[in-house]
């Protein structure tokens, strides 16, 4: 099923489904390249499928890759996301699974980046064949610290992120311009913020409570799939012990793979050495 | 417009051909109209009389095409929706749908043909040459084309395949316009060669693109020129260095000339000169052309008018061609010259150099280091007509001199650009243009906000009485003598005099008005400097410039914008933050993202009543991205009077939803008309779909008025 480059799958997945076809419309699905394995390429929130932009093109040779937009992404038409349903990560997870079905993929590798490594953890719980390996960039379990387990972030620095999003929320229910940014709250969280805001204030508002009470802790063993952690030396909001509990609670084979650079972005700040970092998490493969 | 007059005659009552001929003349989009809304009659008249026309909105129904505009004669299809698409795409998955798209060509391309039946100029956005192929053998009889074209040229294109369509099926073509249209310079004269009925009947040529950092070897230029002998406008970038193979020198001038002895206008730069970012200047080699070449160049070319050489390599000595091209073009009025040297030296009581070009009307200096205050002075005792001054980059150039040359072309100079002089910062400027103030119409400076103690006037309490919108009108009835007595204060340049006059500084005739300002810094002394009062100001154009990476953090919380308040006219603004480069979403600790300099930049435009909006978001030069930020959409939108937003960048879908809370707002696009452009599969924010979606839900609203 391998082909040149662009929307072959999509014309062929018009027959499973006419929602699940929808949805690839809706979500700005894309498969891009050829190969004979499939890499699903999912973004964190607050950027989109073009953050990959960089990154792509070491792997468009070898495998067919398929990007999307997670429905809260600024691209996606904002009529589609749906408040009542994407209280939690599963409904994200819905859709991921949703879309490579309707692609037929039943095989794949998946990169997450932040919170969509937590969406790629409980899709791999529920469909254990699916997924072949996980990359887990800037993963967490959660994200608010609770007794010995350090998420890294504090119950106080999160009320000043959400105060901010709601003074956005606010100005921009009546009209006012939301000015608060990323960069206004605390150098802990910024840099996860930053992302945060780059939606509209009542989704991200939303979404950033979703994602900071969202506790993967407990399910972590019934992953089975092999993971590797991807973890940036300096990354403000994922401090390397969450890399470590990872490793020791994720229930499949995992390994931590530490890059020297710094940020929670790798794949815009630093493209090239993370593609080297992917490659070889996805060429080493171990069954 | 309608009159009563003897007998209660109205204009309504006119016959038919008379109003006709009444209604054709009329240009102005706004006033033709209101002329379609005053009755039926009045309508169809109109309608059938008008000779331009945009054309913006989807082309995705060949039906909703008007058909009532036959008299059209300019068409412009570069506009479409989404901006820079493919006119006859319906749907993103249409790539695969190939039979589809021929039947849509086809019918898209009669349609019209039927609607337009007499279009004489075009212009398209080309992406690809199929576009120009479907559209051009429609109107076999067209005279003038413009291509658009900011995304990168497909690949494995044949050398003028662009262009083949055009000119093979255009015989009469008098006019190509490719300043918008990306594509190599090794495309042109193949096609040109192949074509030789139309290249002979081209007396229009326009090359020069920003987009592309290249430019014509002389070889190129040759055959370009050899193509088209009836030339009479010729604008091209040239590689002008020495060290490149194929260098445009004397020679190549010279025959250029030879094989187009009709040129009028003729623009010939090097290609660094166009790049949007101000360069550096430093010292520079000596470039291939001499002044003896130049002289047998401009002997060659008895009919020029217009000319510009902007170079980036120095020309030496230029005095003896300057006055050369006085006497063998005796029609020159505007020219245009970069980094030549010793263009009027000035020093004694003659004339010399450029100043003995006594027709000019407008000229540009740029990059001259040996131009001073008595090359100025002469140029004014020589150029008695110079309506448009530009200098650029001429270090030696002080305050005294703009001020002698204004007040001694007092009475035709209107529009002046001062730009990138070591000694000519914002107040200065002003200051020398004193003597032109009441009549000045355009003008430039940069906002270099200069510390001595001498330019900062003290804060007293007339100020509080420039605020009284009395004052101006008061003091524009006073008659000449007390103007004068002002005119003698100013020049005596005492500190508490002029701060008694300062706010008698009124710019009476400017409309237009355009700043560069580095990045970091704040716009409000700009009512220090001088411009405290513009009544008539109605246009205004902002670039902001530099590293936010680098820059000092601003101190204070906005750039300003809501100084200009103080112009009461003011409607349309453009604001280019695109040479603001920073972080997107990757700053390091202690740095300011684009999000924080946006919202920097944008706060306070909520206060203007502005028309129009031209911005351009600062870019992510690492990732390609021009996009707006959050507050940058919330600051625009809350810009309430606002009828026409266009964007130079992306954004998301998201944001642009903020815009539909707008009353006022009619035409919004995104123009990514910058080099190169996102291509739309992967890239970011705006799709297809979404400009689809977004601008269905603009066009179902309400508009007032």
């Amino acid at each position: 099923m391998g082909g040149n480059s662009n929307n072959n799958n999509i014309s062929s997945a018009v027959g499973s489904g006419n929602s699940n076809a929808k949805l690839l419309q809706v979500l700005n699905v894309r498969v891009v390249g050829s190969g004979d394995r499939v890499l699903v390429l999912s973004h964190g929130f607050g950027t989109d499928q073009s953050a990959w932009n960089r990154v792509l093109p070491f792997f468009q040779r070898d495998y067919r890759v398929v990007l999307y937009d997670l429905v809260c992404a600024g691209s996606v038409n904002p009529d589609h996301f749906d408040f009542r349903r994407y209280t939690t990560l599963d409904a994200y997870v819905d859709d991921l699974l949703a879309i490579l079905d309707a692609l037929d993929v039943d095989r794949c590798f998946f990169v997450g980046h932040s919170v969509s490594a937590m969406i790629g953890i409980l899709a791999a719980i529920r469909r254990p064949q699916l997924f072949l390996k996980l990359i887990l960039i800037g993963a967490s379990p959660r994200f608010l610290n609770d007794g010995d387990y350090h998420g890294g972030f504090e119950r106080g620095e999160i009320e000043l992120v959400f105060a901010a999003m709601e003074a956005n929320y606010e100005a921009w229910v009546q009209g006012f311009a939301p000015l608060a940014v990323g960069a206004d709250v605390p150098a802990a969280v910024r840099e996860f913020s930053r992302t945060l805001f780059n939606m509209r204030p009542d989704i991200s508002l939303f979404v950033s409570r979703t994602v900071f009470n969202s506790d993967l802790r407990g399910v972590l063993g019934l992953v089975r799939a092999p993971c590797v952690v991807v973890q940036t030396a300096k990354d403000v909001s994922v401090p390397v012990s969450v890399a470590t509990y990872l490793k020791d609670h994720l229930g499949g084979r995992t390994t931590i793979d530490l890059l020297p650079i710094e940020g929670h972005l790798p794949h815009l700040s630093a493209p090239s050495v993370l593609a080297q970092a992917l490659r070889r998490c996805l060429t080493c493969h171990h069954r | 417009m309608a009159a009563d007059s003897v007998a209660g005659a109205h204009l309504h009552d006119l016959p038919e051909p008379i109003l006709t001929q009444i209604f054709s003349l009329v240009e102005d989009v706004r006033s033709r109209n209101a002329m379609a809304l005053a009755c039926r009659r009045w309508r169809c008249l109109e309608r059938s009389t008008r000779a331009a026309l945009a054309l913006r909105g989807h082309v995705r129904s060949p039906f909703l095409l008007p058909t009532c505009f036959a008299a059209v004669e300019h068409l412009d299809l570069s506009l479409l929706s989404p901006w820079g698409h493919h006119p006859f795409l319906l749907h993103y998955q249409q790539q695969q749908q190939y039979n589809y798209l021929v039947d849509q060509v086809a019918l898209v391309a009669a349609r019209l043909a039927q609607a337009f039946p007499g279009v004489s100029s075009l212009a398209v956005y080309a992406r690809d040459p199929s576009v120009v192929a479907a559209l051009a053998p429609l109107w076999p009889g067209l005279r003038a084309a413009r291509l658009v074209r900011w995304h990168q040229r497909p690949p494995n294109l044949p050398l003028g395949a662009d262009l083949a369509p055009l000119l093979a099926a255009c015989p009469s073509l008098a006019s190509l316009d490719l300043s918008q249209f990306y594509c190599w310079t090794e495309d042109i004269p193949p096609a040109l060669q192949e074509h030789p009925v139309v290249a002979a009947s081209l007396a229009r040529l326009d090359l020069l693109c920003p987009a592309s950092n290249e430019g014509f070897r002389s070889s190129e230029l040759a055959d370009i020129a050899a193509a088209c002998p009836n030339l009479t406008h010729l604008l091209a970038p040239c590689v002008f260095n020495p060290r490149c193979i194929e260098f445009v020198g004397d020679d190549a001038l010279v025959a250029l000339a030879t094989s187009c002895p009709r040129l009028s206008l003729l623009h010939l730069v090097d290609p660094a000169t166009l790049s949007p970012a101000r360069g550096d200047s430093d010292a520079k080699e000596d470039a291939a052309i001499t002044g003896l070449g130049l002289e047998g160049f401009f002997a060659r070319l008895p009919q020029l008018e217009d000319l510009a050489l902007d170079l980036c390599h120095n020309v030496k000595d230029s005095a003896p061609a300057l006055e050369a091209l006085s006497y063998k073009c005796p029609k020159i009025k505007s020219l245009k010259l970069g980094q030549f040297q010793g263009v009027c030296k000035g020093t004694w009581l003659h004339l010399d150099g450029i100043s003995v070009c006594g027709r000019l009307e407008s000229l540009c200096i740029k990059n001259s280091a040996d131009l001073t205050d008595s090359s100025l002075a002469t140029i004014a005792r020589g150029c008695r007509r110079l309506s448009r001054l530009e200098i650029h980059r001429c270090d030696k150039v002080t305050e005294t001199g703009i001020k002698k040359l204004s007040s001694m072309l007092r009475s035709t100079l209107v529009d002046v650009s001062i730009s990138g002089c070591q000694l000519l910062d914002a107040t200065r400027s002003l200051r020398a243009l004193e003597p032109i103030r009441d009549r000045i119409e355009r003008l430039h400076i940069d906002c270099i906000w200069a510390s001595p103690d001498l330019d900062q006037l003290p804060q007293t309490p007339e100020r509080t009485a420039a605020d009284d919108s009395d004052a101006d009108d008061v003091y524009d009835e006073i008659p000449g003598e007390s103007r004068n007595k002002k005119c003698k204060y100013a020049e005596s340049n005492h500190d508490d005099i002029e701060s008694s006059c300062f706010w008698f500084r009124t710019w009476a005739r400017l409309r237009s008005l355009s700043l560069w300002i580095p990045a970091g810094e704040v716009l409000t002394p700009l009512g220090d400097a001088g411009l405290l009062s513009c009544p008539q100001l109605e246009d205004i154009c902002i670039k902001v410039e530099g590293d936010c990476r680098t820059c000092p953090r601003p101190r204070q919380r906005e750039f300003g914008l809501s100084f200009l308040a103080l112009y009461p006219r003011l409607a349309k603004m453009k604001l280019d933050c695109g040479e603001a480069v920073g972080y997107a979403l990757t700053a390091p600790t202690g740095h300011m993202d684009l999000s924080l300099w946006e919202r920097f930049y944008l706060q306070g435009i909520d206060g203007l009543s502005l028309y129009e909006l031209d911005y351009s978001p600062p870019q992510d030069k690492e990732v390609n991205q021009r996009s707006l930020s959050l507050p940058a959409t919330g600051l625009i939108q809350m810009c309430s009077s606002l009828r026409k937003l266009f964007i130079h960048g992306t954004t998301h879908e998201h944001f642009m939803r903020f815009f539909l809370g707008m009353p006022l707002l009619r035409d919004v696009q995104l123009r990514e008309d910058y080099y190169p452009a996102p291509e739309n599969d992967m890239s970011t924010e705006m799709r297809v779909d979404s400009c689809s979606r977004f601008e269905e839900a603009l066009n179902s609203r309400r508009i007032p008025d």
